[in-house]
């Protein structure tokens, strides 16, 4: 049974990219415009892994993280951010919020799912 | 990856459109941070996506110009007028870079070269983050053996970590033995199942680097004790020796430590222990090229095909409807019912998807004010009502040019200088009001300004002047204002470099009947000029009312109907004045047998469909109405071109054609040819 | 076979408009069709017979016969519609044409095409650029192109747009040919 992945960007582009990468894997994808956008697949549907965005309007990937961490279903799962450059300083406010692990932008579609494999089977 | 490419110019011109739009906003109010933030959103994806797609110019470019702006949000820098120039001429440079990608040539790469310089300077001597770094080079094809110990914080899981991954990873790096050393795990009563007690200790025969196997760790890098050492050059696994001493030791006492497994190297294997773990930093993608990935954008061609099958089901809906109905077959007639809804439903849907908000154009509005009116040393503010209300994505192509050019109008000929306005007692600043609303199925657009205004009087010794009407002609307001749409006429007495490009009003006229536009002028002069465009919400369906004539059927818009009412036959036809009392009211009608050059009607009672015409309503008699109608809309084609009061036919369910009325134009034609037989009666008397 | 190849051969549909036989170069001919209900398009010029559907599109008919200069066509059961595709400033326009009748495919060589007779003639003449004389029958070769070029299309633009003013071109005032076709 394919795994159910949210995947939370403000641009249209990466969340094709990241979308079409993940379906063609097998994996069930959902995406999320902002982090807002995103909560609404969080209401008890299976998610078994978040790709998110830092930066993004109505509410950043930080927040978001946090926001899934508060959820009891959602504690456990794996959550991976997106980031630009390897800014030190983001990147550890976003695992201190609890997120798993990082993509650096750019990425190729191997990349991505090198990635993945190191949080989710 | 080049479909994705497409995908990601479309969404980059987007964001450069918002960038422009958020600093022309930032302008008026440079203290606003959320403008900041936003600013340099819109950078950060441009930089972001340009470098994944090929971009790498561009993602530099807008790498300094976003490092300037982090500056300005950490509060570092502040938002100036040379700041804000220098970052919209760079805007202009990004859609440059956008359309030429890579390869820079001549003025472009000199131009790149000084913005670059620019934006770096502006930056000052401030340590700029570098973004592009290469990547260690990983895979010496020589295979190594390692000794890895991994001993991650008990807290490891909160963070969604699942460890066996990363040494499922490990061990997919070449050969490996993993011992997990379970020693820690507390007696049941007192484990926590949230907490992680196990740590591991591999020994792996690979052919990747140091760096390799610490990119398996990245993520926990701070969660987690990381150990890495060589322990020799070839792979210590396929030693039988040394496995079987390997394993026999883990058995007897488990988290047996470096040196204890350093011990087990025969003498020769040993190495030196590697050291220093890298962060691993990705290098910035030169246009990488992917296999077998396809795009699922919708391009507007697949949005226009979807548009035109849409129609087709509609138009074969109809039919199955029709014949559901003489079937009298009870359960079909469910069916197509059923059909009828959701073919409704679809073709909302689809209409939708092609509609975009006239939000969208407005960026390029403001830029050609701003510059526009700073080099014409006018002040000129442009302000907008109702940018939320949508149209048919081809209507709005069709639509900015022209309306660039109404304001280019505005700003050149109607918005007074400064101390000109000073005088006449009006504020330095003038105002442009651009105002998008919904009218019925139609969608208004004006432009108001507070200039000063289009004389008649003007307008009329002009078109004398250049023989378009006789001296002795009376014309009403509005006709002489309709004068300024006749082809090379222009109000202006001095041509300008910016309206006086040669395209005139009569274009602009041309362009809107194109996608069924009409436009008008209103103007008080010393006041300002109204210019109205109506433009159809969508080209291709509409709702209707189907009527017989004759032996034929019509659709007139359902928009534009606004009452239905029975009548005699008598009461319609041999009036003197064509006026009918319907609810009270006196209402001008028109018998559509008539004006067609048909036939009375035999029948003793008619139909009126009481239709809106601008302000007033209009009867427009007809034999019958049959009921409402979705018309796919036609084009009549090349050969009635010239046909305005029919704007298309549509195919009915039984195969034939109706045809759609332009309520508006036909009235306007019939009106015009009842005035000219007046006047030619009474020329006659 | 592409519309290049079309060109290049010599076969030609001939059709009756009352006694007289026109031949059309297959290259223009699309289909033929048996005559349907055609919707008329108010105050268009009389000789724009209305619409048709084809296949689901929207296909202008003329009526050849007013196009010519003869008496309106009067509906038998050998009246068809030929489908053709002709050439306007450039575009091509697909457009029914009445005609009485639809006869034969014809093989006519050039040296069978004499220039067409300059005067006596009880149609408008404009149109054809020669006559063929095949079995003792005289043809007469159609440019169809030229039936609806440019100019002809502009004395539609001026029937309608000034259809109660007076007649320019000798095309009749839609006025009168509405009058007169009921």
């Amino acid at each position: 049974m394919g795994k159910n992945i949210l995947v939370v960007d403000d641009s249209e582009s990466i969340r094709e990219v990241v979308s079409f990468t993940l379906e063609n894997e097998g994996y069930e994808v959902k995406v999320g415009n902002d982090g807002k956008d995103a909560l609404k697949h969080l209401n008890g549907d299976p998610i078994d892994l978040v790709i998110t965005d830092l930066h993004m309007p109505e509410m950043d990937g930080i927040e978001l993280i946090k926001e899934i961490r508060n959820k009891e279903q959602y504690q456990r799962i794996p959550i991976l951010f997106l980031t630009t450059e390897s800014q030190a300083s983001k990147k550890q406010e976003a695992k201190d919020a609890g997120a798993t692990g990082w993509i650096v932008k750019p990425f190729v579609p191997a990349k991505l799912l090198a990635a993945l494999k190191k949080v989710m089977r | 990856m080049d479909k994705f490419k497409n995908k990601f110019l479309e969404e980059a011109n987007e964001n450069i459109a918002g960038l422009e739009d958020a600093l022309l906003k930032l302008e008026k109010a440079p203290q606003d941070s959320d403008l900041v933030e936003k600013v340099f959103r819109h950078m950060h994806s441009l930089k972001g996506g340009g470098a994944m797609f090929g971009f790498n110019q561009l993602s530099d470019f807008t790498h300094h110009l976003e490092n300037v702006y982090d500056r300005v949000r950490e509060g570092t820098m502040e938002v100036n007028q040379g700041l804000l120039d220098l970052t919209l001429e760079s805007v202009d440079h990004l859609k440059n870079l956008l359309q030429q990608g890579d390869e820079l040539s001549g003025d472009m790469a000199t131009r790149h070269k000084n913005l670059s310089l620019q934006v770096k300077k502006y930056l000052e001597s401030g340590a700029t983050p570098s973004g592009s770094q290469s990547q260690p080079s990983s895979s010496g094809s020589q295979e190594q053996t390692y000794y890895i110990y991994f001993d991650p914080d008990e807290d490891l899981f909160d963070n969604g970590t699942n460890p066996l991954f990363l040494l499922d990873e490990l061990v997919g790096l070449g050969q490996a033995f993993v011992m997990p050393c379970l020693q820690g795990i507390p007696l049941l009563a007192e484990m926590d199942p949230r907490k992680c007690y196990t740590h591991w200790e591999v020994v792996l025969a690979t052919t990747e680097d140091h760096s390799a196997i610490h990119d398996v760790f990245i993520f926990v890098e701070d969660q987690a004790r990381i150990e890495v050492q060589k322990l020799a050059d070839g792979n210590l696994l396929s030693n039988e020796t040394f496995r079987k001493a390997l394993e026999e030791k883990y058995h007897k006492d488990q988290d047996l430590g470096i040196d204890a497994v350093k011990g087990l190297v025969p003498a020769k294997d040993t190495g030196t222990a590697a050291q220093s773990p890298k962060k691993g930093k990705q290098s910035n993608g030169q246009a990488r090229k992917d296999e077998g990935i396809a795009s699922i954008r919708v391009d507007s061609e697949k949005i226009d095909h979807m548009m035109n099958l849409v129609s087709e089901l509609v138009t074969t809906q109809a039919r199955l409807s029709l014949h559901a109905e003489h079937s009298e077959n009870n359960e079909l007639e469910e069916i197509a019912e059923n059909v009828q809804k959701l073919t409704r439903q679809l073709r909302d849907n689809a209409f939708d998807i092609a509609l975009v908000p006239v939000e969208t154009m407005i960026t390029r509005f403001n830029r050609l004010v701003r510059d526009l009116s700073n080099s014409l040393d006018k002040k000129v503010q442009l302000q907008t009502e109702g940018t939320e209300t949508e149209l048919d994505k081809n209507i709005i192509e069709t639509l900015t040019d022209p309306l660039l050019h109404i304001l280019r109008n505005c700003i050149d000929h109607g918005i007074e200088t400064p101390e000109e306005r000073r005088q006449a007692g009006k504020p330095e600043e003038g105002k442009i009001l651009l105002k998008a609303f919904y009218s019925g199925a139609s969608v208004h657009i004006q432009v108001h300004d507070d200039g000063k205004g289009i004389d008649p009087e003007k307008i009329r010794q002009q078109a004398v002047e250049k023989n378009v009407i006789s001296p002795e002609s009376q014309l009403s307001k509005k006709e002489i204002f309709d004068l300024i749409f006749l082809p090379g006429f222009s109000t202006s007495s001095n041509v300008t470099d910016v309206s006086g490009r040669g395209v005139g009003m009569d274009v602009v006229k041309r362009n809107l009947a194109d996608i069924r536009g009409e436009v008008e002028i209103d103007s008080e002069p010393g006041t300002g000029t109204t210019l109205t465009v109506k433009l159809p919400l969508t080209l291709s369906i509409i709702d209707g009312l189907l009527v017989q004539i004759a032996d034929n059927k019509y659709v007139i818009p359902l928009s534009a109907v606004d009452k239905i009412y029975a009548a005699n036959h008598s009461d319609v036809v041999d009036t003197f004045n064509n006026l009918i009392v319907l609810d009270g009211e006196r209402i001008p009608f028109f018998y559509l047998r008539k004006e067609f050059n048909m036939p009375a009607s035999d029948s003793n009672t008619q139909e009126i469909v009481v239709v809106q015409y601008n302000e007033n309503r209009i009867g427009l008699v007809v034999d019958t109405v049959i009921g409402e109608y979705q018309a796919v809309l036609k084009s009549l084609g090349k050969m009635y071109k010239y046909q305005d009061m029919i704007s298309g036919a549509t195919i009915l369910g039984d195969g034939t054609v109706a045809l759609v009325m332009d309520t508006n134009k036909m009235i306007e034609r019939f009106s015009s040819d009842r005035q000219r037989m007046t006047n030619v009666e009474s020329q006659k008397k | 076979m592409n519309k290049e190849d079309l060109e290049k051969i010599n076969s030609y549909l001939t059709f009756k408009l009352g006694e007289e036989e026109f031949a059309a170069h297959v290259s223009k001919v699309l289909s033929i069709m048996e005559m349907v209900k055609i919707t008329k398009v108010p105050r268009s010029p009389e000789y724009m017979q209305g619409v048709i559907n084809l296949r689901g599109q929207v296909l202008p008919v003329v009526d050849t016969r007013i196009k010519f200069g003869m008496s309106p066509t009067e509906f038998t059961a050998n009246t068809c519609i030929v489908v053709m595709e002709v050439e306007v400033n450039g575009e091509y326009v697909q457009v029914g044409t009445l005609v009485d009748s639809v006869q034969e495919v014809l093989e006519i060589t050039e040296d069978q095409i004499q220039p067409p007779p300059s005067i006596g003639s009880n149609y408008k003449s404009e149109f054809i650029y020669g006559m063929a004389k095949v079995n003792e029958n005289f043809i007469m070769m159609l440019d169809m192109d030229k039936v609806f070029s440019a100019e002809e299309m502009m004395n539609v633009q001026a029937s309608t747009a000034e259809g109660e003013k007076q007649e320019t071109s000798g095309e009749q005032s839609e006025t009168a040919a509405s009058e007169s076709s009921q």
